[in-house]
C-alpha cells in the first residue's frame, strides 16, 4: 500500500457559531476504497463530506486530492479558499450526489449530463453525448434521456444524478445520503447502481443508514459520533463481536 | 440647495393635502362598497349575475384609469339626459367625476381580491358553521367575512396604495391635489428636481401612515395565528 | 355626424388615427419593458447583494417608484429631462429650450417605473430557485458566470414570466398617462378625435375598447409563453411520471 492515496483529510473542524460541528477528523480513501460513513443525525458526517468539495468550508485541516492541497488562506480571521479556479477545479474532479438529487429543472436529463463535460470541462458535444447516452444505459434510464427530471420518479431522479456525476470521470465520487429521500421500494434501484459502481473499482465515500451497503458492498465502515471518528474499520470488524459498544448501540437503533 | 424654495414648495404642496386624502377616502370607501356588491353577484350563484360581474371586473381592470375618467368627465356631459336631468349639479363637479371613477375603477380590482379571500375559505370552516344552524346572511357576516377579509387584506393594502397613487390623476380634470399643485409649481418655477422631492416625500409619507394602519388592522387580526403571551 | 362615418377609415374617419395611436401605446410600453428589464435586473441584484450600500439603495429605488404617483414620475422625466438637455445644449453652444422628445420621456418613464416592479419579480424569482440546484451546480465545479449564465438565468427567466405579464399590463396602462407629454399613442389619439368631433363619450369608449384588446391579446401571449417555459414543470394535463 505506497500508492498515494485518492483523497486525504487532515484534521478537519468546523464550527457553526459557537457551536464545533467537526472536532477533528483524518481520512484516507484509497484507489478503489469504498467507504461508508454511518453516524446518527447530528454527528457531523454530512457536514464532513461537504467540507471535502468546499461546500462548506471548514475553520480549519486540509484537504489533499490526489496528492493537490487545496490552498486556504487567512482572511480577517476567517478561513477562505486561496484559489476560486483551484476550488472549481478540485470540484470538477470530486462527483457529488445529494439527497435531494439536484437536477436542473430547466434541463432534460441528458442536458444535465452533458452539462459539466460540455460546459466545465470544455469537451466536444458530440462526444459528451456518446457517453452521457452510455452512462444512462448503465444507469437503466436510457429511455428517459428527454425528459425532464420533475417527469420522473425519485429513483430515475437520482440515478440521473449519478450519471451526471459520472461524467465529470471524477477520481472519487462523493454520496450525502443518496437513498434518505426515497420511497422504500425505489431504493434498490439506487443501491444497486452503485453497488456495480463499486465493483468497477470506483474510490466512493459514502454517507448513509443503509446498513446492508455499509457491511456488503463497502471494504471500510467509518463510524462518527459527536464530530469526531468513533471508531473504523473493515465491515467484519465492525459488524463483528469486536465493534465498540456505542456502534453496536447504534446499529441497534438504525440497522434492520 | 435653496431650502427657502424647498421650504415654500411644501408648504404650498401641503395644503393640497386634505384635497387628496379627500378624493382618497371617499373613494376607497365607496369603491370597497361597490366591490361588495359586485364580488357578491360573481360569486352568489346566479350565471346571469356572475356574468355582468365579470364583465365588470374585466373592463375596469383592462383599461386605463385615466380614459374611464375622461369618459365620466366629459363623456356623460354629452347627454342633454344627463344635462338636465337631477344629478347635473353633482356631475358637473370635476371632484365627484373624480371621485366616482376612481371608486368604480377600484372596485374592479378589489373585486377580485375578495373573492380570491372567499375563496381561501376552507370548507371545513363553512361546515362547522352548518353543523350549529348557522346559514345565509348569519353565516357570511360571522364566519365567511371575516375569513375572508384577512386573507385579503395584504393584497387589498397593496390595492389601497395603488389608490392613493392613482388619485393624482384628478388633477387632470382639474381637481387640485397634491400631483397637480406640484405640477403647477413646476410649470411657474421650472425647478422640476425640487418640486418632485417635496411632492414625493408627501406621497410616501402618506403611503407609510396607510401601511402602518393597515398593519396594525392585520396585526389585530391576526391574533389567532400568534402564540399565546405567557402561554408555553 | 354618423359614427360608422366617424370610426371609418375615410377622410372623416378615424380609425386610423386610432389605431396608428395603438401601435405607438404598445411601442412605448414595450421600449418600457426592454428599459424596466435593465433597470430591474440591477436593482435586483442590488438589494440580493451582501453589500449594504448597495441594498439601501435598492430598497430605495423600489419604495421610491412604486410609492409615487406616476403622473409625477412622468413629469419629473419630462420637464426634468428636457431642462437637463437644455443644459447640455447651452453647455454645447446652442442658445434656447430643447425638449426630451415625448416618445423618449414617456418610455423612460414607464421604464423607471416597471424597473421597479420588475426588480421585485426577478428578486423573487432568483429566490425561488431551489437552492439545491445551485448547489449541485457549484459541485460540478462550475465557475460563478458560468452558474450564472447556465443555471440561474435560464430559470429566473421562466419563473418571472407570470411577473412580467402583470408588469406589462401595468405598463399598458400607465403608458396612457404619457399622453400628458404630448404624445399621440391610444390616449392622447383618443382625447384628440374626442375634442375634434365633440364627440367624447363615443371616442373615450371606442379608446378604452382598443385598451381592452390590447390587454386581452397580451394576457393570451403571455398565458402562453408561461405554459411553453413551464413545459419542464408537472402539470395536471401531463400526469404522473
Amino acid at each position: 500500500m505506497t500508492a498515494q492515496p485518492r483523497l486525504s483529510i487532515r484534521d478537519i473542524r468546523k464550527s457553526f457559531g459557537t457551536l464545533e460541528v467537526l472536532k477533528g477528523i483524518s481520512l484516507d480513501a484509497r484507489d478503489g476504497d469504498v467507504i461508508s460513513l454511518l453516524g446518527a443525525s447530528g454527528s457531523g458526517k454530512s457536514t464532513f463530506l461537504r467540507c471535502i468539495n468546499l461546500l462548506e468550508t471548514p475553520t480549519s485541516g486540509r484537504v489533499f486530492v490526489d496528492g493537490e492541497e487545496i490552498r486556504m488562506l487567512q482572511k480577517n480571521g476567517k478561513t477562505v479558499p486561496a484559489s476560486q479556479k483551484q476550488v472549481d477545479h478540485i470540484r470538477s474532479e470530486l462527483g457529488m450526489v445529494f439527497q435531494s438529487f439536484n437536477l436542473w429543472s430547466h434541463m432534460t436529463v441528458l442536458e444535465n449530463v452533458i452539462e459539466g463535460p460540455v460546459h466545465v470541462l470544455k469537451r466536444p458535444k458530440a462526444e459528451c453525448i456518446a457517453e452521457a447516452e452510455a452512462l444512462l444505459e448503465k444507469v437503466g434510464i436510457a429511455d428517459k434521456r428527454h425528459v425532464y427530471p420533475a417527469h420522473m420518479s425519485g429513483g430515475q431522479q437520482q440515478r440521473a444524478a449519478i450519471a451526471r456525476a459520472l461524467a465529470m470521470k471524477p477520481k472519487v465520487m462523493l454520496f450525502d445520503e443518496p437513498t434518505s429521500a426515497l420511497d422504500p421500494e425505489l431504493v434498490g434501484e439506487v443501491l444497486r447502481v452503485m453497488r456495480a459502481l463499486a465493483e468497477e473499482g470506483m474510490t466512493m465515500l459514502v454517507v448513509t443508514h443503509e446498513m446492508g451497503f455499509a457491511r456488503n458492498v463497502s471494504n471500510r465502515v467509518v463510524f462518527m459520533r459527536e464530530g469526531l471518528i468513533e471508531s473504523s474499520g473493515s465491515p467484519e470488524e465492525m459488524f463483528g463481536s469486536v465493534a465498540s459498544p456505542a456502534f453496536r448501540q447504534f446499529i441497534g437503533h438504525y440497522g434492520n | 440647495m435653496d431650502l427657502a424654495f424647498l421650504s415654500s414648495t411644501m408648504l404650498t404642496l401641503i395644503a393640497a393635502i386634505p384635497m387628496t386624502l379627500a378624493l382618497f377616502a371617499l373613494s376607497v370607501s365607496l369603491g370597497g362598497m361597490l366591490a361588495l356588491v359586485v364580488v357578491w353577484m360573481r360569486v352568489g350563484g346566479n350565471p346571469v349575475l356572475a356574468a355582468i360581474a365579470k364583465g365588470y371586473i374585466f373592463v375596469f381592470r383592462g383599461s386605463p384609469l385615466l380614459i374611464q375618467m375622461f369618459l365620466i368627465f366629459y363623456g356623460l356631459a354629452q347627454f342633454s339626459v344627463i344635462r338636465y336631468g337631477p344629478l347635473w349639479p353633482l356631475l358637473r363637479e370635476p371632484f365627484v367625476c373624480a371621485v366616482l371613477s376612481l371608486a368604480l375603477c377600484t372596485a374592479g380590482y378589489s373585486a377580485e381580491i375578495f373573492r380570491g379571500g372567499i375563496r381561501a375559505v376552507s370548507a371545513k370552516d363553512i361546515e362547522a358553521a352548518r353543523s350549529i344552524g348557522m346559514s345565509g346572511p348569519l353565516l357570511v357576516r360571522r364566519i365567511l367575512a371575516p375569513i375572508a377579509f384577512r386573507h385579503a387584506l395584504p393584497a387589498y393594502s397593496t390595492e389601497i396604495v395603488l389608490m392613493m397613487k392613482s388619485t393624482a390623476l384628478a388633477s387632470l380634470v382639474t381637481v387640485w391635489e397634491v400631483t397637480g399643485v406640484a405640477q403647477r409649481l413646476i410649470h411657474q418655477t421650472y425647478r422640476t428636481m425640487e418640486v418632485f422631492l417635496c411632492a414625493a416625500l408627501i406621497y410616501l409619507a402618506l403611503n407609510f401612515i396607510v401601511l402602518q394602519a393597515l398593519g396594525l388592522l392585520e396585526h389585530r387580526l391576526s391574533r389567532h395565528l400568534r402564540p399565546v403571551p405567557g402561554g408555553r | 355626424m354618423n359614427i360608422m362615418t366617424l370610426l371609418g377609415f375615410g377622410d372623416k374617419g378615424w380609425a386610423l388615427w386610432l389605431l396608428l395611436g395603438a401601435m405607438l401605446t404598445l411601442a412605448v410600453t414595450a421600449v418600457a419593458l426592454v428599459i424596466g428589464a435593465i433597470l430591474g435586473a440591477a436593482v435586483a441584484s442590488a438589494k440580493l447583494s451582501a453589500s449594504v450600500p448597495l441594498r439601501v439603495l435598492g430598497n430605495a429605488y423600489t419604495t421610491v417608484f412604486r410609492g409615487v404617483p406616476e403622473l409625477l414620475i412622468i413629469y419629473l422625466i419630462y420637464f426634468g429631462g428636457s431642462s437637463a438637455v437644455t443644459s447640455l445644449g447651452q453647455w454645447l453652444g446652442y442658445q434656447g429650450f430643447l425638449g426630451l422628445p415625448s416618445f423618449i420621456a414617456g418610455a423612460l418613464a414607464v421604464g423607471v417605473i416597471s424597473g421597479s416592479y420588475q426588480a421585485e419579480v426577478f428578486r423573487g424569482a432568483y429566490l425561488a430557485i431551489a437552492r439545491g440546484e445551485l448547489e449541485a451546480a457549484s459541485a460540478i465545479g462550475m465557475p460563478r458566470s458560468l452558474r450564472f449564465r447556465r443555471i440561474i438565468m435560464p430559470q429566473v427567466f421562466r419563473l418571472a414570466i407570470p411577473g412580467i405579464g402583470y408588469v406589462w399590463q401595468l405598463s399598458l396602462k400607465d403608458s396612457a398617462l404619457v399622453s400628458v407629454t404630448g404624445l399621440v399613442e391610444l390616449m392622447r389619439a383618443s382625447q384628440v378625435s374626442a375634442n375634434s368631433t365633440h364627440q367624447y363619450f363615443l371616442f373615450y369608449i371606442v379608446g378604452g375598447g382598443l385598451y381592452l384588446v390590447l390587454t386581452s391579446l397580451s394576457d393570451r401571449v403571455f398565458t402562453g409563453a408561461e405554459r411553453h417555459a413551464n413545459r419542464s414543470m408537472p402539470s395536471a394535463s401531463m400526469g404522473k411520471a
